[in-house]
């Protein structure tokens, strides 16, 4: 495999922003071109990351953000997820015919209406939908069978939020950064039960670019590339009842990005991992599947405090999607923060381990029907 | 640079008004015709690409996930890539680069639409922006208009001589879609019928411009290897290129369409073509509105820049000219947007393995495909040959 790397990074904060769309696309990307010393002209191609539905009432999102990205008159394309985006560019590096890939991903959060009027949309306008699914009342079903199966308790679920929002403190490009308690989660209202408000993800901007090199021409754009060693994604069943909510398909896309990346012992291998948690219970689950504890011991691994930030496996320094959810753009801020951690450039937000191998996860649709993630190393 | 990929099968629905399927099993009728040509099973498929038109476009967004069941995507990895109207050659390049990346070695691409289930120009009238581009966008036909004015107006085109020219393209495509057992609107017309059609908008008429269509293609990516151990006769990519320009109408010229231009030049480039008039033996051009046709010409070099009328009426793109392009009937007679670009493909892929039955063109070696979208905004080209 020809390797790669990420060579530059920039992300925004996640408070609502003045700039309209056109103009905090180009922000962004133009702050990861700069910090390379590339022209826009000098860039192989443009993956741009956005969506139809996340996108503040405009089709065909590619139209309105690809002057922004850099992309005029560039060879380029958009991906639908930017956990898509990115592994799409890894693969146009992979076949030779780039050396050079700019992945910006957009979501600006503040024009878009609730993420589950949005969400929404996901199901078939015949079955589910009139059954009011969308993904918080998912997840919701999810969270129950998993406190029932694994003897989860909410307490441990609500030790998520006050862990990852804790972390947001330190991370200025977080959204919600406050500190809360166990006791300020569980009382909190309860949106679908029992999900709680502070359980779910806030509604977020986030513009995020990664300037992505072939190996000879990522030693040139950067003193510190972070290497891509491996990726995998994989589907679901479309149909909740057609589906294991607790025995889905991340550890099929796991697998996969385990085996390119040559791990075999996540648990051990794994320095530190971003894990798309859009609701809290979520990033129990998904640490069982992807290897980062045994099946149905999330619960006990929040409480043993290993992912704490300075704890033995840290899990979401950056706050998560706990304290940030730009829907599409999720996927890429997991990379950016995976990237920052091994080069040791998150400041407040560093974990106190050296960190050389970062894991980064990516989830949509219902109960995390799509999976993605990406192994980057120092 | 890069492996060599091929295409080792195609599939189409019968397109047109489908109230007699879901939208699942729209897809699935093309992905079970793709994996029934190429003679391959669900397993076999390492990876899957889709894509479609705008969500609202039937009310449904992230189709990848509807349709999870539909394509082959359980378990296995996927992309969704979308780039509105170019969108099946976008997608059509994803599964290219993934088979050239060697991260799989056999990859189904599917492009849809459903579009009887939504109201196709009030969903295309969002993709501009609220405030500058909405008031003078009502649907595809008025920007379409705006750009066939510019650029008779630029080259000095007698608007009777396009008009006439414009005509001809409406015939010459719906003749081809007679020949085409996919095709939607099949009808019998004459040049007179063309010209006095009623007027969409201004020189715009109804025979210029395609339907709205119910539609879903297939295509199956292989690498070298697998491609010629599974297919007898294979079509090879040759070249592959997609430029995007300004969202902003006023700031481009469209009269010689930078992206088109672009797109298909880095195409040539990989695929070694100096003169595509000459070297190519078919073209699928994405074709929705007639005038528009005229211009790809230009831009992919078919012929010099405002000699598009001439040509045409010389009969250089008929089934019987130097060059036929869309013997399928092209977009201009079936048009289901999230497949139409991944159509033209297979189209392409079908006359070099000399699969395209009634409407093949005979020895068809070198063919082009291509698509277009956006406001106006985006090219993509694919270029396929029967030889490696």
């Amino acid at each position: 495999m020809r390797k790669m790397a990420i060579a530059q990074f920039a992300q925004s904060a996640g408070v609502e922003s003045k700039e309209n769309l056109m103009d905090f696309t180009y922000r962004i990307s133009k702050e990861v071109l700069d910090k390379a010393g590339l022209k826009r002209s000098e860039v192989g191609c443009v993956v741009i990351a956005s969506s139809d539905i996340f996108h503040s009432g405009l089709s065909c999102a590619n139209a309105i953000d690809w002057d922004g990205a850099g992309a005029f008159m560039v060879e380029g394309t958009r991906a639908e997820d930017s956990m898509f985006a990115f592994i799409y560019a890894c693969m146009r590096i992979m076949s030779g015919h780039f050396d050079t890939v700019l992945v910006t991903s957009i979501v600006k959060g503040s024009e878009n209406p609730e993420n589950d009027t949005l969400t929404g949309f996901f199901a078939d306008p015949f079955y589910m939908r009139p059954l009011g699914i969308n993904e918080t009342t998912a997840a919701a079903m999810q969270m129950r069978e998993y406190m029932q199966r694994c003897n989860i308790t909410e307490e441990q679920c609500a030790k998520v939020v006050v862990k990852n929002l804790g972390n947001a403190l330190f991370n200025p490009y977080a959204h919600v950064r406050k500190r809360v308690t166990v006791d300020d989660v569980l009382n909190s209202d309860v949106v679908s039960d029992p999900l709680k408000a502070l359980e779910c993800a806030p509604k977020s901007e986030g513009v995020a670019s990664i300037l992505l090199a072939a190996e000879d021409k990522a030693k040139k754009l950067t003193d510190k590339p972070v290497w891509v060693k491996g990726f995998g994604t994989s589907m679901d069943h479309f149909n909740l009842g057609d589906r294991d909510l607790l025995n889905g398909q991340l550890k099929i896309a796991a697998g996969r990005a385990y085996k390119m990346a040559g791990i075999r012992n996540p648990k051990k291998e794994i320095d530190v991992a971003e894990i798309c948690e859009p609701y809290a219970f979520q990033e129990l689950l998904w640490c069982e599947k992807l290897g980062l504890c045994g099946d149905g011991e999330g619960g006990k691994l929040i409480d043993s405090g290993v992912t704490q930030m300075h704890g033995a496996s840290p899990v979401n320094p950056s706050g998560g999607v706990l304290a940030m959810n730009p829907y599409v753009s999720r996927g890429l801020y997991r990379l950016i923060e995976s990237a920052m951690q091994i080069s040791g450039s998150a400041g407040g937000h560093q974990v106190d381990k050296k960190v050389k191998t970062a894991l980064a996860h990516g989830t949509h649709g219902f109960a995390g029907q799509c999976h993605s993630l990406v192994i980057l190393e120092g | 640079m890069g492996k060599a990929v091929a295409i080792i099968g195609t599939g189409q629905t019968k397109h047109g008004r489908r109230n007699d399927v879901s939208y699942p099993e729209l897809v699935r009728e093309a992905v079970k015709a793709a994996l029934e040509d190429a003679g391959l099973t669900p397993k076999d498929i390492e990876g899957v690409v889709s894509g479609t038109m705008p969500s609202m476009m039937e009310g449904i967004s992230d189709t990848h996930l509807y349709f999870a069941d539909a394509i082959c995507e359980v378990g296995k990895p996927v992309l969704k890539v979308e780039t509105c109207g170019s969108t099946g050659q976008s997608i059509a390049h994803c599964g290219f680069y993934w088979v050239a990346s060697g991260a799989a070695d056999i990859v189904l691409v599917v492009g849809s639409e459903k579009m009887f289930e939504g109201d196709g120009q009030a969903t295309m009238s969002t993709v501009a922006d609220p405030w500058f581009l909405k008031p003078f966008s009502a649907g595809a036909p008025g920007v379409f208009t705006m750009q066939a004015m510019e650029w008779m107006h630029r080259f000095n085109i007698p608007e009777d001589k396009a008009r006439e020219a414009a005509a001809l393209i409406s015939l010459t495509n719906h003749d081809n879609a007679l020949n085409n057992p996919f095709a939607h609107i099949k009808i019998t017309m004459t040049i007179e019928d063309a010209k006095n059609a009623f007027i969409i908008t201004y020189p715009v008429r109804l025979l210029d411009v395609c339907p709205t269509s119910d539609g879903a293609c297939a295509v199956i990516f292989a690498s070298e290897e697998k491609a010629k151990k599974i297919c007898k006769k294979p079509a090879w990519i040759k070249g592959v290129g997609f430029r995007g320009e300004e969202y902003f109408l006023g700031e481009s010229n469209k009269s010689i369409w930078p992206s088109a231009t672009e797109a298909a030049k880095h195409a040539y480039e990989q695929a070694g073509i100096k003169n595509p008039l000459k070297e190519l033996d078919v073209a699928e051009v994405y074709n929705p509105f007639t005038y528009q046709e005229m211009i790809f010409y230009e831009c992919f070099g078919f012929c010099p820049r405002g000699e598009g009328p001439d040509y045409v009426l010389k009969g250089t793109f008929t089934m019987k000219g130097e060059l036929p392009c869309d013997p399928s009937g092209g977009v201009l007679c079936t048009n289901p947007i999230g497949a139409s670009g991944l159509i033209r493909l297979a189209e392409a892929a079908l006359q070099v393995t000399g699969k395209a039955g009634a409407r093949q063109i005979d020895g068809a070696k070198l063919a082009l495909s291509h698509a277009m979208g956006g406001i106006d905004q985006f090219n993509g080209v694919t270029i396929v040959g029967a030889d490696l």
